[in-house]
């Protein structure tokens, strides 16, 4: 594979937009389902709770660096196991990540803005950017990124100023009026869609970036940043939505754009602000798809992935149109089986990893050094 | 051989992407509904839509012989039916972005209109920043017809003077689709709409002749705030219930309202601001409601002789009397709704829900049947008056038989 190398300011930016992902569509509904007016209290101790879980993946990187995650498993585990563990997770998370993104992207289209498309064709036409960007590598991936990312705080900050006048701080009260028990179980539901998935990010860091002894800094500042995007809207649902509306509406960021209207004159703008999402699902897609692409290439000692990408391309892109039957299934789906998944590979495995490490230490002086 | 199946490619790529979307729909294929109504009929519902024609809104000429906009009305088992079946009638699909409002008969609202309010959420096309209106005694079909002066598309005559009217004249509210479904979903809170109604001869209302001459016969009017039990319409408040109303709710921008002189006259006074804080209480474990309401205000006219605006007492004691006129209207439209409506329309439960959630819970049961009636509110309301207009005393005083 050629030697790719990314900057520490691209990192951060990629893990940011990473972040906020598919989230600042689908959060605010499933948050507020759960914890109603409080919420921002469940996205900011999420926020507390992802640092942690960002601390566990960076021990995991700082014992090999210059290996990804599937180089660590197939070291600690051994060949064959760890490549049975490195492709079953592959398929998974395919199954589990940018087919359900990319399926989230068509179904908020032909929902709210294009009813009468075929969702095939929206998925076709943002399938073929997702391969193309792939196909370039990382490096153009984080330059563009670099390019987009101020476009997207732009869009961002101008829909939270321009909500600011129609914010109700009542509609937040009151804090805790079921007690803290809703509180974890929407902590998790933000976790699981959030800061959970970010075990993928360590396919490509700390091996790909230029500095990487200081790789987990820039990922903490783009996990943060991201965090803040996406605490920000979930309290913006909140305050201008009120929490039963934010609950039942399918995109609460979409209705929160539509209710932009300054002097009857800035207005009906969401077409406008939906960019900010598009922008961000096509990096969240675009980086599990990189991370999966380069792990099957590893995983058959694949010299070049570039071949891979169209093939899986394909696959993502029919698999998403009938990954769900319906709309509820995806609900039921996200919140039984996909919540345990993640918790599964995101704080199991590198848990089982960093316990086989410490078991092997005690058995050899001298600990796994870089390959 | 390479070159033109590179060619051929980019072009298949080009036609792809360019071709645009699916789903558009040209400008000259829209029929632009403006207001909707429903109203029931058995167990059907009646939509009926206003469509505005664009030709006849941009000319400037007058006297052009259409009107500027057409009614179409279907009937169907379902909402959603309805306004498919009008395509019968209607030479283009229905366009909804753009309502202004949405009427529904009073006969319907009586009947509930939760049903119907969650096609108009659930749909793509319907957008939440119309206003809901309730129209009284007539049949929401009916209103639309009247033709209007000045707006000459009646949407956005019924748009624009709700706005207006609930800015600058408080007895109206504007109530739109997200607001009403929230005040539905809360506990502790009932909602209100607006009602409208026709004035004067509704035959001729409905004719070019309406707005031929500078007096027009006919008039949509606003009147009054329709009280709702959940999604059920039980009746009406006038219009000093409504601005006591508004009031409560803390809605009311600006008014006009008077105190009797001394002599005989008034004086009116131009309300500038007002801000209310409602906080919840218990006491001996029943809730009480403190009800704090500021209001600045200026003289905006003097009809009587002998008030003498250049001492400060004057004003302190129109304050005072201001003071005791302002509760004694928030009073009685508490005691009327508790007595006859027993709904609690202020959001007195979502206060108490709010401040203290625990013993809400074990009240919103009986909320409307025991506690509601039965609250007790303390009224406080702070009347100041800043400035007298452009002049000092009025000239009435100096006027001798």
């Amino acid at each position: 594979m050629p030697e790719v190398k990314i900057s520490l300011r691209q990192l951060s930016i990629l893990t940011a937009l990473y972040t906020i992902g598919s989230a600042i569509l689908i959060i605010p509904s499933s948050v507020a389902n759960i914890a109603k007016q409080d919420a921002w209290i469940a996205a900011l101790a999420g926020l507390g709770f992802g640092l942690l879980i960002l601390a566990l993946h960076h021990q995991l990187s700082r014992m090999y660096p210059g290996t990804n995650l599937l180089q660590m498993s197939e070291k600690l585990l051994g060949k064959w196991v760890g490549k049975t563990v490195n492709l079953l997770f592959l398929v998974t998370l395919f199954l589990g990540g940018p087919v359900t993104v990319l399926y989230d992207i068509g179904s908020f289209m032909i929902i709210q803005i294009l009813p009468e498309t075929p969702i095939q064709a929206i998925l076709l036409l943002f399938g073929a950017i997702i391969v193309l960007g792939i196909r370039l590598g990382i490096e153009v991936l984080a330059r563009s990124a670099e390019l987009l990312f101020p476009w997207f705080l732009l869009l961002f900050l101008s829909m939270t100023v321009l909500l600011l006048s129609i914010v109700k701080w009542e509609r937040a009260m009151p804090i805790l009026e079921h007690g803290t028990g809703p509180i974890f179980p929407a902590v998790l539901s933000f976790l699981s869609i959030a800061y959970l998935p970010h075990i993928v990010l360590l396919m490509f860091y700390p091996s790909s970036v230029a500095r990487p002894q200081d790789a987990p800094k820039a990922v903490y500042i783009g996990s943060l940043l991201g965090g803040g995007v996406l605490i920000i809207v979930i309290a913006l649902t909140i305050l201008v939505l009120g929490p039963d509306l934010a609950a039942k509406s399918a995109y609460p960021s979409y209705m929160l754009a539509q209710k932009i209207n300054i002097g009857n004159f800035l207005q009906r703008i969401e077409a406008i602000m939906a960019v900010m999402w598009f922008i961000t699902l096509f990096f969240r897609i675009t980086l599990y798809m990189y991370a999966i692409v380069t792990g099957i290439s590893q995983l058959f000692n694949i010299k070049n992935y570039q071949p891979l990408v169209l093939p899986i391309g394909w696959i993502m892109v029919s698999l998403a149109v009938f990954i769900y039957p319906n709309i509820p299934f995806k609900h039921d789906w996200d919140k039984r089986i996909w919540t345990p998944y993640i918790i599964i590979i995101s704080i199991g495995l590198p848990l089982l990893l960093l316990g086989v490490h410490g078991v092997r230490n005690m058995f050899s002086k001298s600990p796994g050094k870089t390959s | 051989m390479k070159r033109i199946s590179a060619l051929i490619l980019l072009n298949l790529a080009v036609s792809l992407l360019l071709s645009g979307c699916w789903s558009r729909r040209e400008l000259n294929d829209l029929a632009i509904a403006v207001a909707a109504g429903v109203d029931k009929v058995g167990d059907r519902y009646r939509l009926s839509v206003q469509v505005a024609i664009p030709g006849q809104v941009a000319s400037k000429k007058a006297g052009s012989s259409q009107a500027p906009a057409t009614l179409y009305t279907a009937e169907g088992d379902t909402l959603f039916e309805a306004a498919r079946r009008m395509t019968q009638i209607s030479p283009r699909k229905i366009y909804f972005p753009h309502l202004r409002v949405f009427l529904i008969g009073e006969s319907m609202a009586r009947q509930g209109i939760a049903e119907i309010l969650d096609f108009l959420l659930r749909d793509h096309e319907f957008r939440t920043d119309f206003f809901l209106v309730v129209t009284r005694g007539v049949t929401a079909e009916e209103t639309l017809k009247i033709m209007t002066p000045l707006e000459t598309i009646p949407a956005n005559k019924l748009f624009n003077s709700l706005q207006t009217a609930a800015k600058a004249w408080s007895p109206s509210k504007a109530v739109t689709l997200d607001e009403l479904i929230n005040d539905l979903i809360k506990e502790g809170k009932h909602p209100v709409l607006t009602g409208l109604e026709i004035s004067g001869d509704r035959n001729i209302g409905q004719t070019k002749e309406n707005i031929l001459n500078i007096y027009t016969p006919s008039q949509l009017q606003y009147s009054g705030l329709a009280v709702f039990k959940l999604d059920k319409l039980i009746g009406w408040l006038d219009e000093k219930d409504s601005r006591g109303y508004r009031f409560l709710i803390g809605e009311v921008k600006s008014s006009v309202g008077f105190e009797r002189c001394k002599n005989q006259g008034k004086v009116v006074l131009e309300i500038l601001k007002t801000n209310t804080k409602t906080k919840g209480k218990i006491v001996d474990s029943r809730p009480e409601m403190d009800i704090k309401v500021y209001v600045e205000a200026n003289v905006a006219s003097v009809e009587c002789r002998g008030l003498d605006l250049t001492k400060p007492e004057t004003i302190t004691e129109l304050e005072t009397r201001m003071e005791e006129k302002v509760t004694g209207l928030l009073e009685s439209v508490i005691a009327k709704v508790q007595k006859e409506y027993k709904v609690d329309i202020f959001g007195f439960g979502e206060v108490l829900r709010r401040s203290h959630p625990r013993v809400w819970a074990k009240m919103k049961e009986d909320w409307n049947e025991y506690y509601f009636p039965n609250l007790k509110t303390h009224i406080q309301v702070d009347y100041t008056i800043r400035r007298n207009g452009t002049t000092g005393n009025s000239f009435l005083n100096e006027l001798k038989e």
